[in-house]
């Protein structure tokens, strides 16, 4: 019989019961990574919340003086940053950690470790991003921030330098977390646990992960020309020197419509598992509610123009874009329907989770019809940049992401903690934020059709705007009455509630099958899984209330391990702090933090070499969950250079002066380091196949061998940079110079990374400690060299070769 | 018959929909299209959020009845059914869609109209430029057009993105330093209509306002002439203020014809004419326009005019200066 | 040269695909990479060929990728989910870049 995947073999450790504070931040543990991003991205909510009601009292009448311009344009930067980035996400984030493995019958993620570095990223980006407001200079040009009022000539001091390093610190976390969770998804599934026997959740949480590891590159780029642009001198976003300010928007919204789908999809799951357990019924069309939600974020990628649609790129991609979004209202309005049809013929129970939940079906409906008013680029042009858009997005971020993370947050608290919550309070609470929120956010829609801009901080009483504009600043306070309600019957709860036992509310899925909380191992049995629904099916039967024949639960010959704490996430992530606040302070900040990041780095990377139960980490697919992890990273890498690369034909010509790519680039040097850099590719695979065969000498010629090669390379791209220098080319020159450096320096510094990865596998094989065993390490290193070899054919021929 | 259908929601409404900033009464072709388009939206999206409502009306109504029962029948979907909902929204879509397609392109001409009257509109941190080329004329923050004729407005830079929106002229577009974006519309009756600019640009972006005057011809081509013609001489308390202004810092910025040739802040010349201040934030009054002159940075956050140490009368002779330029 | 690693990287599908590439086949491969890099670099000198240089430029490099992608980095050879995992978003990039490309105004068919 084979081994379980989820084993793992590692060392009995006491992580999941220390307590202290030094266990939580060594924690590797998935469940405890919850509770962190919980009560992080909670205190966030509050303070965006608070930036929130700022902003409405100052509204609340026409000509008020309460907040001043100033500090009204920071505060609604503010509040969309840290509502989107430090709240919604990373509370989404505390159902993915605590629930997914559960859900699928997991120990833990695919990668506990990163896991850890994920959440301590976030806390750390976040504390940088509102450290802002202590210096006295918080964000002030829009959660979107477009060019060029974000650039040094419009916006001289530190507020942007802090929003934009914010962002590409919180931008690192989210990947490296879609990738840990993407592996773990496919790799890590109990037996029986096929792709559609997955509860909704899962899905909706893979199609999520996805959509970060693709959507983060196209925004980090942009964020880079900005810090380019701010820092060194480039033009970017320098009308005069040619450059292009729809550029931005185009790589802003290129990220920023899938985000919304990324801030909305996990909530949908949520639904898809509270209402079928309050119905007690099934979810009514599961599997189109996959395709459905596949369908959404693959087409998420289709429509980024419709936030440009006043921004004037024509007819023809007007409307190409409308229909896009039209077309993506479909699967979204299936979901609609199939979750009024899960409810209807059923047996409800109006729990406080299933009044989030079907609060959130008529909610995001008004949002998404809004929405389609908005898919139309004539209406739209009245209704953009208005109260009307506001109004939209708070539906559905509100009344749909909100909703539903607070119907996961009541459904699964007695999961979490053991006790219930008060349904009585729950359920005032619910209704306060109800009224309040619609109180607040349906007279916008009015607002906005009476034509209120967004994002001003005072008005005239002429145009009539006021009387609203008070009722919804009620609406507001009654909001944060209701939230604070919320907290209260929580930490009453954490006290004095009800113990739960293990399924309270009589669920479908596997989490209901171990105790609340689970033990540190989640599961004492890997639970075998005989379809969806498949705890239901194991109460109740299958629809002709057949019981399922047990399997035997799959032994655990060395009992149960855990992935044992580890100090260095949190070193890490401190170094990459210090590097980001180096950038706003002095350059020897930014060497100290990244010389923290790189030797905490490698002490991550190497600290479980020679653990026995690494060795081997083999999946549900048959892959190994590192290998798993490079691929979807080199997707994501598609993404990075692809932007990069479109850049700089985007920009190809445009340049206002010299030098220009024909009078400059060198193509029979870069022909010889071309071919060298795909020698290095043969070497590679050559030290690979030695390591497989056992072939000391070899191994250590042919790693050797790549390194050298690619350093080669490397001295041939300085070697041309010198020159370009001399010849009269720099970063600051003109657009060419700008869009080549940035480009081949970013794939040099991919380079650079590649040969440090292999000149330590090589010292580790030079001492004796890269055996056959490791040649899954090699293997990984090998993809991710070859990866930065074929950017390269790509660069060579489009860069250089290309008239 | 699209704006009759608009009607009925609004009046159905029950609100004011009026208003100097409205989105839903039009004033010229370019509003009653998108109009029409908005009216067939909002019945299609109306009538979609009611089934929905409706649906979940259902709720309520099923609670009583489920203490005690066993769990429901475990149905796990219905073909026709989600095809049927695939299928109605669809069609619902297509209904949107082509009206939409059509608008977009009725109202997106790929030429200038040859017999258009051009206006070049140029955005500032936090004001309006407003050139006629045919007509050499320049003026700031208040608009004249004529009704009934085409205009083509032609959006420009130069600092960062503003937006150009009139919502009882239609929508809204964004003025791009390094694009060329247009609008083209004619407007159909006369009266006085507000704007902003709708493209958040940084300290003062609430106070971009403007005025729109839409006149009938024979008023329009006298505005015009006392646009060209030169301002009249001031005298007494005004002729004083005309010695302040071309003495003080206000000529590097401002350009009144005949006394300075500034070209970072709004022309002058015949600032008397308009009837708001600053961009819309205020009724232009001598005692207003004093007070501006005094504290410009305190009454408008961010703005680029600087404090010039005037004294109270020096203010208010040049106040009376300026609003004598008619 | 079957290895542990890669011994269980077949997909279920029941396909019989060889485990592994040789060294043989790697060094064709990289002669192939050579003789078309030499190519490419020859080619944008012959005059003749101006007016297909760019897509004969465009499918030599797709071929070097190819190469590349299915030979050393073993994706001929490994799990069909992997290719799926890699070859969508690059279609994906792919295509987008085009989109971004054509917006700002590149490719003048389709500009304002």
């Amino acid at each position: 019989m084979a081994i379980p995947h989820a084993l793992r073999q590692h060392e009995l450790a006491h992580a999941g019961q220390a307590t202290g504070v030094w266990s939580w931040i060594t924690t590797v543990d998935h469940k405890r990574i919850g509770i962190l991003y919980g009560v992080t991205a909670f205190v966030f909510f509050l303070i965006g919340g608070i930036e929130a009601l700022l902003i409405r009292l100052q509204l609340a009448r026409p000509l008020n003086t309460v907040i001043s311009a100033e500090t009204f344009n920071s505060l609604f930067t503010m509040h969309g940053t840290t509502m989107v980035f430090l709240a919604i996400m990373p509370l989404n984030s505390v159902f993915f950690n605590y629930l997914v493995p559960l859900m699928i019958g997991a120990r833990d993620v695919a990668f506990p470790r990163l896991n850890a570095l994920s959440y301590w990223i976030f806390l750390l980006g976040g504390l940088f991003l509102n450290a802002s407001f202590l210096v006295g200079t918080p964000p002030n040009a829009g959660w979107f921030g477009y060019a060029n009022l974000t650039t040094r000539q419009f916006s001289p001091g530190p507020e942007i330098d802090f929003w934009m390093l914010s962002l590409q610190v919180l931008g690192a976390s989210s990947i490296m977390a879609g990738v840990n969770f993407i592996v773990t998804i496919l790799n890590m599934r109990a037996p029986g646990m096929t792709l559609m026997r997955m509860p909704l959740f899962v899905w909706m949480t893979l199609v999520t992960q996805f959509l970060i590891v693709l959507a983060f590159p196209p925004v980090t780029v942009a964020l880079i020309y900005l810090m380019f642009d701010r820092f060194f001198g480039t033009h970017f976003f320098d009308v005069a020197a040619g450059g292009d300010l729809h550029l931005w928007q185009h790589l802003f919204w290129i990220f920023g419509h899938p985000e919304v789908y990324i801030l909305i999809l996990p909530a949908f799951g949520i639904v898809s598992e509270v209402l079928p357990t309050f119905s007690r019924k099934p979810l009514f069309g599961a599997q189109i509610m996959v395709y459905s939600g596949i369908l959404i974020g693959f087409f998420g990628f289709s429509v980024w123009s419709h936030h440009m649609f006043a921004a004037g790129m024509g007819p023809v991609a007007d409307a190409f874009f409308s229909i896009a979004t039209m077309i993506i209202a479909i699967p979204t309005g299936v979901k609609i329907f199939n979750w009024l049809a899960t409810m209807w013929g059923g047996t409800l129970r109006a729990t406080v989770p299933f009044h989030f939940a079907a609060g959130l079906v008529g909610l995001f409906t008004i949002g998404g019809l809004s929405g389609v008013m908005h898919a139309s680029p004539p209406v739209d042009l009245q209704q953009t940049d208005s109260y009307f858009v506001v109004a939209h997005f708070h539906y559905v971020l509100i009344g749909g992401s909100l909703f539903g993370i607070l119907a996961g947050a009541t459904y699964w608290w007695p999961k979490i903690t053991g006790r219930l919550l008060d349904e009585r309070l729950g359920r005032l609470g619910f209704w306060i934020i109800f009224a309040g929120f619609n109180l607040t956010f349906f007279p916008q829609h009015y607002l906005g059709a009476i034509g209120m801009p967004r994002r001003i901080y005072t008005y005239n009483p002429g145009p009539g705007w006021g009387f609203w504009n008070f009722w919804s600043t009620v609406g507001a306070f009654a909001i944060g009455f209701g939230v604070f309600l919320f907290a209260v019957n929580a930490l009453l709860s954490l006290r004095y509630g009800a113990p739960a036992g293990a399924d309270p509310w009589d669920g479908r899925t596997l989490e209901w099958r171990t105790s609340s909380p689970p033990p540190p191992h989640d599961f004492d049995e890997i639970p075998p899984v005989y379809g969806r629904d498949s705890f239901w099916r194991d109460k109740y039967g299958d629809d002709r209330g057949r019981k399922p024949v047990p399997r035997p639960a799959a032994p655990d010959p060395h009992g149960v391990h855990l992935p044992s704490p580890s100090h260095w996430p949190i070193v890490v992530a401190l170094g990459l702090l210090v590097a980001a606040a180096g950038a706003l302070t002095s350059l020897a900040v930014v060497l100290i933090g990244a010389a923290v990041l790189v030797a905490g780095a490698f002490a991550f990377a190497l600290e479980h070499h020679r653990t026995p139960a690494h060795v081997r980490q083999d999946g549900v697919l048959g892959v190994d969950h590192r290998k798993l992890a490079m691929w979807i990273f080199l997707g994501s890498e598609c993404f990075l250079f692809g932007t990069l690369i479109a850049t700089y034909l985007a920009y190809k010509g445009r340049s206002v002066v010299g030098p220009h790519p024909h009078e400059i680039l060198n193509l029979p040097i870069t022909t010889l380091s071309t071919f060298d850099l795909l020698m290095s590719s043969l070497l590679m695979v050559l030290a690979l196949a030695a390591v497989q065969r056992g072939d000391r000498f070899q191994s250590r010629l042919w790693l050797g061998g790549t390194a050298l090669f690619g350093l080669i390379f490397l001295g041939f791209q300085a070697y041309e940079f010198t020159t370009f220098v001399h010849e009269g080319l720099t970063l600051q020159t003109n657009l060419f110079g700008s869009t080549f450096f940035v480009l081949t320096g970013f794939h040099g510094g991919h380079v650079t990374l590649g040969v440090l990865w292999l000149l330590t596998l090589l010292v580790l094989d030079l001492r004796g400690r890269l055996g056959v065993q490791d040649a899954l390490k090699v293997e990984v290193a090998g993809l991710y060299w070859h990866f930065v070899d074929v950017v390269w054919i790509a660069i060579f021929t489009l860069v250089y070769l290309l008239p | 018959m699209r704006v009759a259908l608009a009607a009925v929601v609004l009046l159905a409404g029950g609100c004011a929909w009026g208003g100097p900033m409205s989105t839903v009464v039009p004033a010229s072709d370019f509003a009653r299209s998108i109009l029409g388009v908005y009216a067939i939206i909002t019945w299609a999206t109306a009538l979609i959020g009611l089934t929905v409502f409706v649906a979940l009306g259902y709720i309520p109504g099923a609670l009583p009845r489920a203490a005690g029962r066993p769990p429901a029948r475990q149905i796990r979907g219905h073909t026709v059914l989600e095809l049927a909902w695939t299928i109605v929204p669809a069609l619902v879509l297509l209904v949107i869609a082509v009206p939409t397609i059509q608008i977009i392109f009725r109202t997106q001409s790929q030429a200038a109209p040859p017999r258009g009257l051009a206006v070049q509109v140029r955005g500032w941190q936090w004001w309006w430029e407003f050139r006629y080329p045919d007509l050499d004329v320049v003026t700031a923050n208040e608009l004249h057009l004529p009704v009934g004729r085409t205009i083509v407005i032609n959006l420009e830079g130069p600092d960062v993105i503003h937006s150009f929106w009139v919502p009882h002229l239609g929508g809204k577009r964004d003025v791009v330093p390094g694009r060329h974006n247009r609008i083209v519309l004619t407007p159909d009756r006369p009266g006085e209509h507000w704007g902003q600019c709708a493209e958040f640009c940084g300290a003062s972006h609430a106070n971009m306002g403007m005025r729109v005057i839409v006149q009938p011809a024979a008023e329009f081509d006298a505005w015009v002439a006392r646009q060209k013609a030169a301002p009249a001489e001031p005298s007494g308390l005004a002729a004083e203020g005309k010695t302040i202004f071309a003495k003080s810092a206000c000529v590097g910025c401002h350009t009144i014809e005949g006394v300075s040739a500034g070209m970072l802040g709004p022309n002058l010349t015949h600032f008397g004419g308009r009837t708001m201040l600053a961009a819309g934030m205020w009724p232009n009054t001598p005692d207003n326009v004093a007070a501006w002159v005094r504290e410009p940075q305190r009454l408008k956050p961010g703005a680029k005019m600087p404090e010039l140490g005037l004294t109270d009368a020096q203010a208010n002779a040049v106040a009376a200066y300026l609003t004598g330029l008619k | 040269m079957s290895t542990p690693s890669t011994a269980r990287g077949h997909p279920t599908t029941g396909e019989q695909k060889p485990e592994h590439a040789s060294i043989r086949i790697y060094l064709i491969v990289a002669g192939i990479l050579s003789a078309v890099t030499a190519l490419e670099f020859g080619v944008i000198y012959v005059r003749r060929l101006a007016p297909v240089l760019i897509p004969l430029l465009l499918v030599l490099s797709a071929g070097k990728f190819a190469l590349v992608v299915m030979f050393f980095m073993h994706l001929r050879y490994d799990s069909r989910v992997l290719t799926f995992l890699f070859v969508a978003p690059l279609v994906l990039a792919t295509l987008l870049a085009i989109a971004v490309m054509t917006l700002t105004g590149e490719f003048l068919v389709f500009s304002r």
